[in-house]
């Protein structure tokens, strides 16, 4: 069996398991790289959809950096290279503050983040979680590029399939859980008159004084029972 | 030297700077249609022929030029007309080389061989552009003296032929990536407006996001404007909010002659 053999039959198995579930995906790769937690996510511009997450620590950590706009995962996309935090010092915490915070909280040693790249085309990040600091193994990151080529002719492969300017239901359906966040982003945009990009600040910042993660705020938000104070103090990263 | 010698020597070296040229161009951002083309002055010069083009087939099999040594029209209709019968569609058909050293004998396409003639060509070659089994389209060479190619020559029209279908295979890979990256940011993109534009309708006249979602799409029906558009224009303030309601539009003023 040639590589170009290996890789469209890795794509077409990764295309099955995505159909059925997509969190399968994230389960698969931290079982190939023996990593702790590993989440894939979807990006557009400034955008990002996660597609998947391995447990609730890392959908937090994700939650944050996209939520933010500093992280590895979003330095990863913009270079189209990886980005390798073997130990969340004090160089890394300069450069992503609160998701370094938050990360030795959930007692995350080390971090990769993997550009979905191929053929020209960039769809997102895979990032890798691990408890352990240290840097990965030459396969380990070897095999974390195959997979991004691999993740990413997947999630092109699945989209293919959906009516033009609406995202696959795989894809769709894992974005369901982010949808409190981009509609409480819109409540909010409304309550202050500010800009959503703003309010989605504004309920990070919330977020991060009530010891809850972005996600729970949303709800709360969109379910009615949190108001945001029209106040000017909003925490800003950089 | 003798003159064949010197003129051997001389299109060795051609075709050397040829192959740097292409390959060269092929490394940086190229232009497919330059590439072909040049691709098809060269095998002129090369082979010695009067003129060559190089033609695909579409995804209904049919085949057009994409690239041609001169703009000649007769040339352009002898491309044409091989959409019915002429070395090209054989060629295209079988996947294998086309040679016919004189077509002033025994044609296997009179109607092609006829046009040829009073285009004062006399012999003809089709290469395939060939991609693993499958054939792209074909290199399509004419002569004005009967006796056609050698097989070296041969043999260097399919190495320029494989070089073009590089050219293209390069060029759809990169713009067929670039294509499905963009569908998917904007379904993301559309996706993640419409939740935001969801939650500002929600917010501003005090409805659930089911109630949002249908005055967002009756809005943008009513408009004759797409459900993403609308949203992205609300996020952007160029549609305001207080827009969403649930009763229609009055509808526009009619001419008066119509009522």
């Amino acid at each position: 069996m040639n590589a170009d053999q290996s890789s469209r039959l890795a794509v077409a198995f990764a295309r099955e398991t995505a159909r059925s579930s997509t969190g399968r995906l994230c389960t698969a790769c931290v079982d190939v790289l023996a990593v702790t937690g590993a989440g894939i996510t979807i990006m557009g511009g400034d955008q990002a959809g996660p597609i998947c997450v391995s447990d609730t620590s890392v959908a937090a950590l994700e939650d944050l950096q996209y939520t933010v706009g500093l992280g590895p995962c979003r330095d990863a996309f913009r270079s189209g290279v990886s980005v390798h935090a073997p130990r969340l010092d004090l160089d890394a915490s300069m450069r992503w503050p609160s998701f370094v915070a938050l990360a030795l909280e959930s007692g995350i040693g080390a971090v990769f983040a993997y550009p979905l790249i191929a053929n020209g085309a960039k769809v997102g990040v895979l990032t890798l979680y691990q408890q352990a600091e240290g840097s990965l193994t030459q396969a380990q990151h070897d095999d974390s590029i195959a997979l991004a080529e691999v993740l990413t002719e997947t999630v092109l492969s699945l989209q293919d399939d959906a009516p033009s300017g609406t995202l696959a239901a795989g894809l769709d359906d894992a974005l369901q859980y982010r949808a409190e966040i981009y509609q409480a982003s819109g409540m909010i945009a409304i309550q202050l008159s500010i800009p959503v990009e703003e309010a989605l600040l504004r309920i990070r910042a919330h977020a991060f004084a009530d010891d809850q993660t972005v996600a729970e705020t949303a709800a709360s938000i969109v379910a009615r029972r949190l108001r945001l104070p029209n106040d000017h103090h909003t925490e800003m990263e950089g | 030297m003798s003159d064949a010698l010197a003129k051997a020597h001389s299109n060795q070296t051609l075709t050397a700077n040829t192959f740097v040229e292409i390959v060269e161009t092929l490394v940086g951002d190229f232009d497919v249609i330059d590439v072909l083309t040049l691709l098809t002055s060269r095998c002129v010069e090369l082979l010695d022929a009067a003129a060559a083009g190089i033609l695909l087939a579409d995804s209904d099999g049919h085949l057009r030029v994409v690239g041609a040594s001169t703009e000649r029209i007769q040339l352009l209709e002898l491309f044409q007309v091989q959409n019915d019968e002429g070395p090209c569609l054989d060629c295209y058909r079988t996947g294998r080389v086309v040679v016919h050293s004189d077509l002033d004998i025994q044609s296997p396409w009179p109607l092609f061989a006829a046009e040829c003639t009073a285009a004062g060509f006399r012999s003809v070659c089709a290469v395939p552009l060939r991609l693993s089994a499958h054939t792209l389209g074909c290199l399509n060479m004419f002569m004005s003296e009967p006796g056609g190619l050698t097989k070296s020559d041969i043999a260097l029209a399919q190495a320029l032929a494989d070089v073009a279908s590089i050219a293209i295979v390069q060029d759809q890979t990169t713009r067929d990536a670039a294509i499905r990256e963009g569908q998917l940011q904007h379904a993301l993109n559309s996706r993640i407006a419409i939740e935001q534009a969801k939650g500002m309708i929600a917010e501003r006249h005090n409805v659930d996001m089911n109630e949002a979602f249908s005055r967002l799409r009756s809005y943008a029906r009513n408009n004759n404007r797409g459900l993403t558009e609308t949203a992205e224009a609300l996020v952007s303030a160029n549609i305001a909010v207080e827009s969403m309601t649930r009763r229609r539009p009055p509808p526009p003023p009619r001419p008066a002659s119509q009522r």
